[in-house]
């Protein structure tokens, strides 16, 4: 629940997007129950939320991805706790938004949806996962440019596909997540979007996705399922996927529908930590 | 940069790359700041001032371009008909190997 938050929104006035996030921040911080940053204020004068932003857990809304509050959020060294997109909740929804900048029937909506979601109660149940079932400690190779060390787990039980990311699978489920080349890529990773627990994910599907100041980035799902399970603990403390993708930052769990299928479109760690190495040496990181 | 094949197909048989709504783009050019392998080109001086140059360096099932794209303006083809055909060419590969 919002409560006690800062609110950052993005300041798009021109863009009906932009106008609603406004309309959440100012809902969000009607009587005394939230504290709105104006993120052109803060830009000029940040001395007058430094105590709001060091106080508070934050919200950040943004409009669009053009990600101008989180980026705002980034520069100054905010943590945020929750961030929305308008474009994408609207999305989800299947409501569009008007070119113009009132705020007509569908707006209305969408910011009482929004609005509704953000004052509920959290329900966390049923979101924890099986932990006896996979390890945390993995033995590991690793490949070392500059400063920079790029590990990657060896245990046979890991499956990767070119985009990156991996499949720890034990029996039908499997837990999904990220390697070193993205979390290093990304740099500090800032915010943890979870995918829906409940949500069917196909192959090369959207499995949640990760952001740093440099960019958001979605975990392409090496296998098929359903999401059983999203690690909570990312959505407090990111920055694990940093320290290590494979064990504390983990994504996902899913229950797996078609391993055997989704197989052909995998690697393992031998062809993997090859193709990891060239993309190594040619990325600037 | 790019990559010649993904999954051992060559990556010319594989069709996947961003589109741009013209009729949505505003020409922020977000997207060519993000991506590292040089998918789109600017032509600052003519109309249609961003076009998709090498589709080919796009990484496939990669989508990261659109989570920049403030308008909504890039879209990819169906992963699910993309995963099938590799699936197929891999297939006749096999076959013919």
């Amino acid at each position: 629940m919002v409560e006690n938050y800062a609110v950052l929104p993005c300041n798009g006035l021109d863009k009906c997007a932009g106008v609603i996030s406004g309309e959440i921040a100012k809902r969000l911080c009607e009587g005394d129950k939230n504290e709105m940053i104006c993120p052109v204020f803060y830009r000029v004068a940040e001395a007058r939320y430094n105590k709001i932003a060091a106080e508070r857990p934050l919200l950040v809304i943004d409009g669009c991805p053009t990600r101008c509050a989180s980026k705002l959020a980034a520069e100054k060294n905010l943590k945020m706790s929750k961030k929305i997109t308008i474009t994408e909740e609207a999305k989800t929804r299947n409501i569009s938004l008007a070119n113009g900048l009132r705020l007509c029937e569908n707006e209305n909506s969408l910011i009482e949806i929004i609005l509704s979601g953000l004052l509920a109660d959290d329900n966390k149940n049923d979101r924890s996962c099986d932990k006896s079932l996979f390890l945390n400690q993995f033995e590991y190779a690793s490949y070392q440019k500059d400063k920079f060390i790029f590990r990657l787990p060896k245990n046979a039980e890991f499956f990767f596909n070119e985009n990156d990311c991996w499949a720890y699978v034990i029996g039908n489920r499997a837990r999904v997540g990220v390697t070193d080349f993205v979390q290093k890529s990304l740099a500090d990773i800032l915010y943890f979007f979870p995918p829906d627990i409940g949500a069917q994910i196909d192959q090369f599907g959207e499995a949640g996705s990760v952001e740093s100041a440099k960019a958001v980035v979605e975990l392409i799902s090496p296998v098929s399922g359903k999401v059983v399970a999203i690690n909570e603990i990312l959505e407090q403390k990111p920055e694990l996927i940093n320290e290590n993708p494979y064990e504390l930052g983990w994504i996902a769990e899913i229950e797996l529908s078609d391993f055997e299928s989704d197989k052909e479109l995998l690697i393992g760690f031998d062809k993997y930590f090859e193709i990891m190495k060239k993309k190594v040496d040619e990325f600037n990181v | 940069m790019s990559e010649t094949t993904f999954m051992g197909v060559e990556r010319d048989k594989i069709d996947w790359k961003p589109v741009i709504d013209y009729t949505k783009c505003d020409y922020c050019m977000e997207c060519v700041k993000f991506c590292p392998h040089k998918v789109f080109e600017v032509k600052q001086n003519e109309e249609i001032k961003l076009i998709v140059k090498n589709p080919n360096n796009c990484v496939v099932f990669c989508r990261a371009c659109s989570k920049t794209c403030g308008p909504d303006a890039l879209s990819f083809p169906d992963k699910n008909e993309t995963t099938k055909k590799i699936k197929e060419i891999r297939k006749e590969m096999e076959g013919n190997g």
